[in-house]
């Protein structure tokens, strides 16, 4: 029986390919240039990865339909080395030279925001899940569309879970990164914080790339601020964990906008990484049905089974955006880049990453949630719909774990 | 006025840190008259030989550090014979464009081999301190300054007081007047770049018992090893712990009084106004 389905389904597939003729051989071709190599990369290769599995498991799916036709997806990557002037100029040597049909992201903020402008300068939509920081988005570009949720929001979900701790915190530090995904973050986070009734003790903005940060350390603790809340890259926030700990600063909680999710951070701490709050705008769920792989479930599992690390939501987003760009496609009926566009304002799925439709500004609001490393495992704590588990609050004193 | 003691505290620490990174850079500026812009390539190397030490090994970071120090030796040793002798008679802008490459294939490599992934080498008592009242001396920290100071002070010693200390100097003052004494220059020049590897590769096992490591953080340490050989000076070893501590308090006090993005910015200010006022470094012979 195996044996005839088997033969039948070659034979099919065979009638399938000379019927079609020429249209097999078509592709579609999406752009991209990724940090494979330098300080971002850990980073970077979850896009990579992510983009590579979301075209594999689209073409294994019977490809991208556009009319009567059938194209197949093909990926262009280059390696920025993360250095924003070398990622510009290959977005544009993508558009120019290799003439690829549609454009994906970089990763991070300050990527996004410059090669938007190459995108828009040659009206090829680029549809992004690395950037958050809202200067992407308020520029009125067309051709930008993002996956992340506005970097101004990222600490709502957290100040909401705030006022419900008790005892409940009062004085609050927050401290970002000089860049601008981080800065967004930040005056994002101030009127969220004052409506709370929170008290800002400390509004401190440190250099990217910082490595130490014992003075802001010391500050916290000669202030006896009860939060904090850092914006930052994974690097700063290891070592803000690890210098905490040498100089016994343990406040009631402290929060990171990146870190907490990925599995290298929990594994660089340890567990020093415990009651360290984070974020994420995905969990790796079976509620979060996906037309191509299923749910987010399996989606996580065919990642961690081709790449041998679980994804984040780095990578969940940038599945997204290959999914979202291929609706569109479809939804176009034809590859043209002007009207892949208009789709692309259009759209409204659910992906493996959640419900994937542009606002007017290119850009979705997916909610985060608040998420834990208890016992060296990651626990949601705060969702939409309100609480999920119950947080370890306050974090106790470092020689007391 | 306990947060000024502590953040003084931390600043002398962090001082003895940035000692330890830049002597390595200065004994081969000094001597061999070589800007080794992959100084901090080479640190980098030595807190993964450290990690790798520690994790597979499982030997203590502080008691593996001689270790670390003789693999980097080797590798310094073999660096500078097979490739860097080859130079050390061209003018500097040959040094600085060799050295360069050096770092870029070393970062690369390193990214191959260890991969981009952070790492921190965390032993138990990584994260101990000790209280004094108010104040907190972070342990990791604390052996990590006494290291630096002992091994800047031990390497003052060595330059004045051995023969081997002594014919290095002698190369790096006249080098034809070495021969003739018998010195053997290629295989001096290779000793002493392995020495200042092997202490690069000890700042680096130190480094990262404090901080997190990936293959790109040597960059910003050749930078900050940089400026504090300037601000301290190249011939004599202790101006390079008064350099270190000096950016290691005015980093911390910039921080504390005027905000965290400006101590780069005063750091790179100092080594400037250094540039200008005294080239020769603050403990330097006067020019």
């Amino acid at each position: 029986m195996l044996k005839i389905s088997g033969l039948s389904a070659a034979l099919i597939a065979a009638a399938v390919a000379m019927s079609s003729g020429s249209a097999v051989a078509k592709d579609i071709v999406l752009g991209a240039s990724v940090q494979l190599t330098g300080p971002v990369a850990n980073t970077g290769r979850y896009y990579r990865d992510a983009y590579q599995l979301a075209v594999d498991k689209i073409n294994e799916a019977g490809g991208v339909k556009v009319g009567h036709e059938t194209y197949t997806l093909a990926l262009k990557l280059y390696d920025n080395q993360s250095d924003v002037n070398l990622s510009v100029r290959q977005y544009t040597q993508l558009v120019s030279r290799d003439k690829v049909n549609f454009l994906l992201g970089p990763f991070a903020s300050n990527f996004a925001l410059a090669d938007s402008a190459v995108s828009e300068k040659y009206q090829i939509p680029m549809v992004q899940g690395g950037g958050a920081s809202d200067q992407i988005f308020s520029r009125k570009f067309k051709y930008i569309f993002g996956t992340l949720a506005p970097a101004s929001h990222y600490f709502g979900s957290t100040v909401e879970m705030m006022k419900g701790l008790d005892p409940a915190p009062k004085s609050v530090a927050l401290l970002y990164a000089d860049d601008a995904f981080d800065v967004s973050v930040a005056e994002g986070t101030r009127p969220k914080l004052k409506e709370a009734g929170l008290t800002l003790a400390m509004d401190e903005r440190y250099s990217t790339n910082a490595t130490d940060f014992n003075s802001l350390l010391s500050q916290i603790k000669s202030k006896n601020v009860d939060a904090v809340l850092v914006a930052g890259h994974e690097t700063e926030i290891l070592n803000f964990v690890r210098q905490a700990k040498s100089l016994a600063v343990a406040p009631k909680m402290y929060s990171f906008t990146v870190g907490v999710p990925s599995e290298d951070f929990r594994k660089a701490l340890g567990k020093d990484a415990d009651y360290a709050f984070g974020m994420t705008a995905w969990l790796p769920s079976a509620d979060l049905k996906d037309q191509w792989f299923g749910d987010a479930a399996q989606f996580a599992s065919a990642f961690k089974a081709k790449f041998n690390y679980d994804p984040d939501y780095h990578a969940a987003s940038g599945a997204a955006d290959v999914e979202a760009l291929v609706k569109a496609v479809e939804d176009a009926g034809t590859i043209d880049p002007a009207k892949v566009r208009d789709a692309l304002s259009k759209v409204d799925f659910d992906s493996l990453y959640g419900r994937i439709a542009f606002n007017e500004n290119g850009q979705i609001d997916l909610p985060q949630t608040v998420i834990q490393i208890q016992d060296g495992k990651l626990v949601a704590i705060q969702g939409v719909h309100g609480k999920i588990a119950a947080p370890k609050y306050p974090m106790p004193a470092w020689d007391a774990r | 006025m306990d947060l000024l003691v502590q953040v003084l505290i931390n600043g002398t620490l962090l001082g003895g840190l940035y000692a330890m990174m830049a002597l390595g850079l200065a004994l081969v500026w000094g001597v061999l008259n070589i800007v080794n812009l992959a100084h901090g390539a080479f640190i980098m190397l030595g807190a993964y030989v450290s990690l790798y030490l520690f994790t597979y090994l499982h030997i203590d970071p502080f008691l593996g550090l001689p270790i670390t120090a003789a693999v980097m030796f080797a590798i310094g040793y073999c660096v500078q014979r097979g490739l860097l002798n080859l130079i050390v008679r061209a003018p500097m802008f040959n040094t600085l464009l060799i050295t360069f490459g050096l770092e870029v294939v070393l970062t690369y490599l390193a990214q191959l081999a260890f991969s981009a992934d952070f790492r921190t080498i965390n032993p138990s008592y990584a994260g101990d301190s000790i209280v004094l009242g108010p104040v907190v001396l972070p342990l990791a920290r604390l052996l990590a300054f006494g290291v630096a100071i002992a091994l800047t002070v031990g390497m003052w010693v060595f330059l004045l007081h051995t023969t081997l200390g002594r014919a290095i100097r002698a190369t790096a003052q006249n080098l034809v007047a070495a021969r003739l004494y018998g010195v053997e220059p290629r295989h001096l020049y290779a000793v002493t770049f392995g020495i200042g590897i092997a202490l690069a590769g000890t700042a680096g096992g130190l480094y990262g018992t404090v901080s997190q490591i990936n293959p790109y953080i040597g960059a910003a340490l050749t930078a900050k090893s940089f400026a504090i050989s300037i601000i301290g000076g190249l011939d004599n070893p202790l101006g390079v712990i008064v350099g270190g501590l000096f950016l290691g308090i005015l980093e911390s006090l910039t921080a504390l009084y005027i905000g965290p993005t400006y101590a780069d910015v005063a750091s790179f200010g100092v080594l400037v106004l250094v540039l200008i006022v005294r080239p020769t470094g603050l403990l330097g012979k006067a020019a």
